[in-house]
Order: structure tokens, then sequence, then C-alpha cells
């Protein structure tokens, strides 16, 4: 009788066994789906943190790696908490430049033109790259393309970085303007990449016939990955613009703003900062004035921001 | 314990065996079909089981992956709707997701798909480390086991994708295969039962054929044979009962001859028995006793010739002397075969017979003899005759008996005699052994009439001898009965 039972419990024991969690993760605990409450509201930071906005020169997680040591080095030094904001578009860091929703942000040459022409956006300071305060505009093939020049991309597809960048819209829009022409009518098709690094992939992988980048971010990204240069050719090279700045709201504090400025323009002096610098490919910080950017202001003008959203 | 176990394996077989062959067979294929499907239906539900969960299981981490790559640059930026689009658009392409998710990097909700509101505590039950490629929990709730899927977005400093797979989709689907393959399972279950009643009857009927010519052959009818089904065992059964058929069918032939040739036989001693006591008994009355005659009257003319006392003496005991040879030789002659059995039948004879016994053994007879005044074939008369003083003879031998009682009846076809006595009555199949035929000898007359002997008796208690013999001539007699004259 023992034996018998013992058998049967076996066989159940068995049966019951393969019902159970399968390859063993444990049961964490119990939730009820349906039984729905509202979400605590976050909660406010006792220190106000300062907000920094980075422009989509780059991907959003390019941004962000790379400038993660800088915005750590500004925490510490001015012993305030600071917060990261990356937007989509250059057009939405203005926006919240203008609104006092960032104090402080590191934009492309164009964002500050305009946002100067439409509300006084002000000049901080400026990295200086290799010694020079300047950058242009670099226009490049697939290695394998035949193009020597912009009138030889005729019919093709064409990447446009962000709608209101400098080096990545307007500029190749000028240069068609030149010959008489229109993006519209010149390119077969034309799109978006809204950074330059993702322009300069599209173009080494053959989704784009050509594209107008940033030589800042050409070169940074040729050093990081030197296989890049079997896959792209430079194949134009504008004149020197003024170097994308660092800008400030208009609502910025003018405490907060002359700190800033100092530490900016300092930090290359001690090594966390030098380290923080170097990160981002930059020699230091420096003072930069309006007049430094008339060259870039002029060939806008002729390319007006305001219609150039899509 | 072992008591019980034994009893019931005992009553298992007691019912197993019982059965016919057929719901044997029937019994095996069956029970081996469902056996084998049982099985097969667990195996499969089990193993299937483990396969879709490890699956799914592999897809939630996959899905979980998926959300977090493609929510980074969204999250980075600040893109809400989009966010949102991306989840709902998870759930609609997998239609497994029951739930997801996106934590900011301070583990704050920013989008969800659980429409107004959200589940309380369901934040805390998961977590993934910054390196972890993701990391699973299995969570219980009303609906059954959900897969919660953690992943670290951007090295979690962007947040974490958070994706709850629910396994209902793979239940149902294990279901349906479980539920279609016991549907199978029933309709081969089916088929084997027909498959399995053509085997049984394929199988069982050259066994009933046998057992049906066995039964016949037992009756005594040799002539039955059986059809060779198939060229396997059960054929080559039904080859050698065939030819033991024919074996047996050839010595019931012989052993008629035998038979046949006995009776023949034994009528003929019979005959010549009864030949040979008519005529020494004629011999005896004829020549002997009028020899003896002669010397009586002989003697007289002695006796009345001479005056002499002395041969007075002599003569007169030779007389008697003579006398009584005579009155011996008569008694022989009629104990040999009594002339009044054939000149005045068998109730005179018996008449006879009886007084005589009866006074020569002191034991009274009571008998009743009812013949209906018409004469009975000849041989029937010898018969009984033969028979009643055969078992008087016994009665006076062995039994001891007080008295005796006859019944001699004709009926309508047969005539039936019956002696009883009231000795000390034997075993009943105890064959006297004395140089007489006897009961042996007694059965042998009235069976080659076609008649019976009912012998009833036990010791202490008498015995009684029942005798039938058939007056019309037995119609499917194969040995003619011999006319004893």
């Amino acid at each position: 009788m023992i034996v018998y039972r013992r058998i049967v419990f076996l066989m159940l024991a068995l049966f019951l066994g393969s019902c159970s969690t399968p390859s063993g993760v444990p049961v964490a605990g119990f939730v009820d789906l349906n039984r729905l409450e509202p979400l605590p509201t976050p909660f406010e930071q006792e220190l106000h943190p300062l907000k920094v906005a980075i422009a989509a020169v780059i991907s959003p997680q390019g941004t962000a790696e790379s400038y993660a040591p800088l915005l750590e080095y500004l925490s510490a030094r001015l012993n305030r908490p600071v917060e990261r904001v990356q937007r989509r578009t250059y057009a939405e860091v203005n926006e919240l430049l203008r609104s006092g929703e960032v104090d402080l942000a590191f934009v492309c040459t164009s964002s500050y033109i305009l946002g100067k022409r439409q509300y006084g956006l002000e000049l901080l300071a400026a990295p200086q790259v290799n010694g020079k305060t300047t950058y242009h505009a670099d226009l490049i093939v697939p290695v394998d393309s035949t193009a020597r020049r912009i009138e030889d991309l005729r019919g093709k597809v064409f990447a446009f970085t962000d709608p209101t960048s400098f080096t990545g819209r307007v500029y190749p829009t000028y240069l068609l303007k030149q010959i008489g022409e229109t993006p519209e009518d010149f390119f077969a098709r034309t799109f978006f990449t809204y950074s330059h690094d993702d322009a300069i992939r599209a173009v080494a992988e053959g989704l784009a016939d050509g594209a107008s980048v940033d030589s800042l971010v050409l070169d940074f990204a040729l050093k990081r990955l030197p296989e890049l240069s079997q896959q792209i050719r430079v194949i134009h090279t504008s004149q020197p613009f003024g170097m994308p700045p660092v800008v400030i709201s208009p609502d910025l504090r003018p405490q907060t703003r002359a700190e800033l400025e100092e530490i900016l323009l300092n930090m290359h002096k001690d090594g966390d900062g030098l380290a923080a610098l170097q990160a981002l490919d930059y020699d230091m910080f420096v003072h930069v004035l309006p007049e430094d950017y008339r060259s870039a202001e002029e060939i806008e003008s002729q390319i007006p921001l305001e219609e150039a959203t899509p | 314990m072992n008591q019980t176990w034994r009893m019931l394996v005992s009553r298992f077989w007691d019912i197993a065996g019982s059965v016919n062959v057929r719901t044997k067979i029937m019994g095996i294929v069956l029970g081996g079909t469902i056996l084998l499907s049982m099985v097969l239906t667990l195996q499969v539900h089990h193993s299937l089981t483990r396969v879709l969960e490890e699956e799914l299981r592999a897809r939630s981490a996959s899905i979980g992956r998926d959300v977090a790559a493609r929510s980074t640059d969204l999250i980075l930026v600040n893109n809400l709707y989009a966010l949102h689009q991306l989840l709902l658009e998870t759930q609609v392409n997998n239609p497994d997701v029951r739930y997801a998710f996106i934590l900011d990097n301070n583990g704050q909700v920013l989008v969800h798909t659980f429409g107004e509101g959200f589940p309380a505590g369901l934040v805390e039950q998961n977590r993934a480390a910054p390196e972890d490629y993701q990391h699973t929990v299995a969570l219980e709730t009303p609906e059954g086991l959900i897969w919660d899927v953690a992943v670290p977005v951007f090295g979690g400093k962007a947040g974490t994708a958070r994706v709850g797979i629910s396994n209902q989709g793979v239940r149902r689907v294990l279901f349906d295969l479980t539920s279609q393959v016991a549907l199978t399972t029933v309709i081969v279950l089916v088929m084997s039962l027909l498959a399995a009643t053509f085997l049984t009857f394929v199988l069982t009927r050259p066994i009933l054929d046998l057992v049906e010519a066995a039964r016949a052959i037992g009756r005594g009818d040799f002539s039955q044979r059986v059809r060779r089904w198939a060229n396997d065992e059960i054929g080559e059964l039904a080859e050698a009962f065939n030819q033991m058929a024919v074996e047996l069918e050839r010595a019931d032939e012989v052993r008629r001859e035998r038979e046949l040739l006995r009776r023949q036989l034994f009528e003929r001693v019979i005959i010549a028995q009864e030949e040979e006591r008519r005529r020494i008994a004629r011999e005896l009355h004829d020549s002997t006793s009028q020899s003896l005659t002669s010397l009586m009257v002989g003697l007289r003319t002695l006796e009345g010739a001479c005056d002499a006392p002395q041969v007075h003496q002599h003569t007169q005991e030779l007389r008697q002397v003579v006398g009584q040879v005579l009155d011996d030789v008569h008694t022989l002659a009629v104990q040999l075969r009594p002339s009044v059995l054939d000149d005045l039948g068998l109730s005179a004879a018996l008449d006879r017979l009886v007084k005589e016994w009866s006074r020569r053994h002191n034991v009274p007879v009571d008998m009743v003899v009812h013949l209906g005044g018409e004469r009975l074939p000849d041989a029937i008369e010898t018969a009984l005759y033969r028979i009643l003083q055969e078992a008087l003879t016994n009665v006076a031998r062995h039994a001891q008996a007080g008295s005796v009682s006859i019944l001699v009846e004709r009926r309508q076809h047969d005539v039936v005699a019956v002696i009883e006595d009231d000795g000390i009555g034997f075993a009943a199949g105890r064959i006297h052994s004395d140089g007489h035929l006897g009961l042996a000898g007694i059965r042998e007359r009235a069976e080659l009439l076609g008649g019976s002997i009912t012998i009833e008796s036990s010791p202490g208690s008498g015995a009684s001898l029942y005798i039938q013999l058939p007056l019309a001539q037995p119609a499917d007699a194969e040995e003619p009965a011999g006319i004893i004259q």
C-alpha cells in the first residue's frame, strides 16, 4: 500500500513539476495590472539646476557622450547640478533659449545668427580648435564617385543635416544659387539627417551621393574612424566661417553669466577641465565678437533662414 | 499490505483470464493504443510547453532590447510623443506584449501603455544594472504569468525600457495543439478499434472453428474437418486436428468392426451355448432318462423275480439311487434348457424357475408377470429367462437376502423386468469375478438385443436390477440381432 501510494505521488509530482515556471526564472512578485493609479509627480529638485542645451550637431548619443565630461566639470565648478537638454532640431533649442527654459547652449553658427536677429541672442564664448576659431564646410561624396564639383551632383541624392544648419544646408543652397539652381530642382532627392555625423555616415554608406558637413565634425570622425577615409572624399572646401559659439539665454542672470564666462575661458588651465576639452577635441574657449560671424551672415542673408524650415 | 496486493493481482488475473480470446486481443490492442496515445500527448504537451516558453522568453528579451535601442535618441531629445508612439507600435506589432513603459534615469515613468493610470508597485518589481544586457523576472498577475524585461537605455544614462510579455498567446497555442493531438488520438483510437475488431475476427475465427469441431468429435461425429485459414501456427493446428480426426475416424471404424465381430461372436457363443444346452437337455431327456427308466424297470423286475431278502434290500437301494439319479438328470435337463420355455412360454418357465429356486434356497419370492398372454420373440424370452436365472443365482450366492421381488411387464414398445432383493447389497460397479459371466454377461445379452441394464445398489441397502428390452427391431441397428433358436 505504501509502495502504491508512493508511485502515485511520484507520477503526480512529475506531472505538476512540468506545469511550473520553466527555465527556473524566479517569480519576483505579484502585480495586478488592472489596478491603475495616477503616477506620482516627479519630485522637485531643491537646487535649481543649470540647464544646458546642446544643438544636434552630432547625433544625440554622440552629443551626450562627448559633452558629459564638460557638463560634469561645470557642475563641479558651479557647485550645482547641470541638466543636459537635447532637442531634435536647432530651432527647438533656439526656442528654449528665447523662453529662458535653458540657460546656456552650444549651438550652430546659423542658430546664433538667427537668434541674434530674432531676439538678441548673445555670445558667451567659442571653442578654439587646432589653434583656429573658424571652421568651414566640406562637400563630401562617396569615395568611388566621379563628381569633382557640386555641378557634377546634378540629378543625384543629397543629404542635408538640420534645416537651419549653416554648413549643412545654408551653404550648399548658396552654392547652387550661385549657379542659378535650387536644391529641389537640381537634386533628384534630398533628405534631412538632423546631424552631421549621420550625414557623413549616409554618404559613406552610399545612401546619399553627396552632403555638406561641418569640418570640425568631419575631422573628429576621421580621427575616430580612420577607415572613413576609404569611404568618402572631399570635393570642395568653403571659406572660413565663425566657430559655432556658446550662447546664453537673454534671461540669464548677469552673475551666472560672469561665472560661466570665467569658468569656460579658464578651464584649459586645470586637469579636469583640460580632459573635458580634449573629449571634444577643443584647445580652449576664447572670446568672440559678433564681427567674427560677418562672412556667415552675408551668405545666410541670401538664403533667409526663416524660409528654410521645410 | 502484501496480502491486499496479492489479492488484487489474483482478482485481476481472474477477470483477465475469464474474458474470451476476442476481448483479450481487442483489450491488448486498445490498451496499447491508448497507452501510446496518452504518453505521446503528454510528451508532446510537455516538450512543446518547454520549447514555446523558452522561445517566448528569448523573444521578450529581444523585444525589450529593440525598444531600448529605438528609444535612446527619443529620450535624449525629449520627444515624448514619438516615444509613446514607439511603445504603441511595439504593442501592435507584438500581440504578446502586455505592456511597455520607459523610465528616465531617475526612475520616473516617462511614457507608458496603460492609458489612464499606472499599476501600483510595477516599477519596483524589476531593475537593470547599467552593464546588463537585459534583466528578466517573472510576475504573477491575475491574468497569468508575465515576463517583465528591463533593458538599460544608453547604459542607463538615458533611462530604462521595460516590457511585459504575457504567455497567454503561448498557452492558447498549446491548448489548441494539445486538443488537436487529443482529437487525433481519439480518431486513431476509433480506427484502431475497427482494426482490432477485424484482427480479432481474423485470429479467432479458426480457433472457434476448432472448438466447434472438437466438440463435434466429442459427440462422436468424426466427419468434421477444419478449414486451414492461414499458414501460421493455427493453420498447422488445423492440419494436425484434421489428421487426428481422420485417425479417429479410422480407429472408430476399426472399433465398430471389432465391436461388431465381438457381438457376433458373443451371439454365436450364446447361440452355440443354447444349442448345446438344448442338445444336452434333449440327450439327457431322450436317451439318459430313458436308459435310467429302463434300468429302474429292470430292477423292479429283478426284485419281483427274486425272493431273497438280501436281493430285495439291494434292489431297493439301487432303485433309490437310480430314482435319485433320474431326478437329478431331470433337474439338470430342466436347468440346462427348460422345455417349458419352448413349449409354454416365458411366464410359465419363470413360474417354474422361481418356485424351484425359492424352494431350494428357502427365500420367498414375490413375482408378478404381465405379458398380455402373447408370446414374446424367442430371443427376448430366452434372454429374459437367462438374465433372471443369472440374477437369482447371484442373489443366492452373495446377497444373503430375506426376500426377493420380481416384476416382468410387457409395454407398448418394450418389455421391462425388475428384480429386487433386500440383501446386503454391493458397491455398484463391482464385477463378480467367479467364473460366471455375471453382470457383464447380463449386460451383454441385453445390449445384444438393443436393450439396457440398470443396476442400483449400495452396501447395506439391497440391490435392484432393472432390465429393458425393446420389442421392435431398433431402427439404426448396425448389427442384426441374432435370432436365438
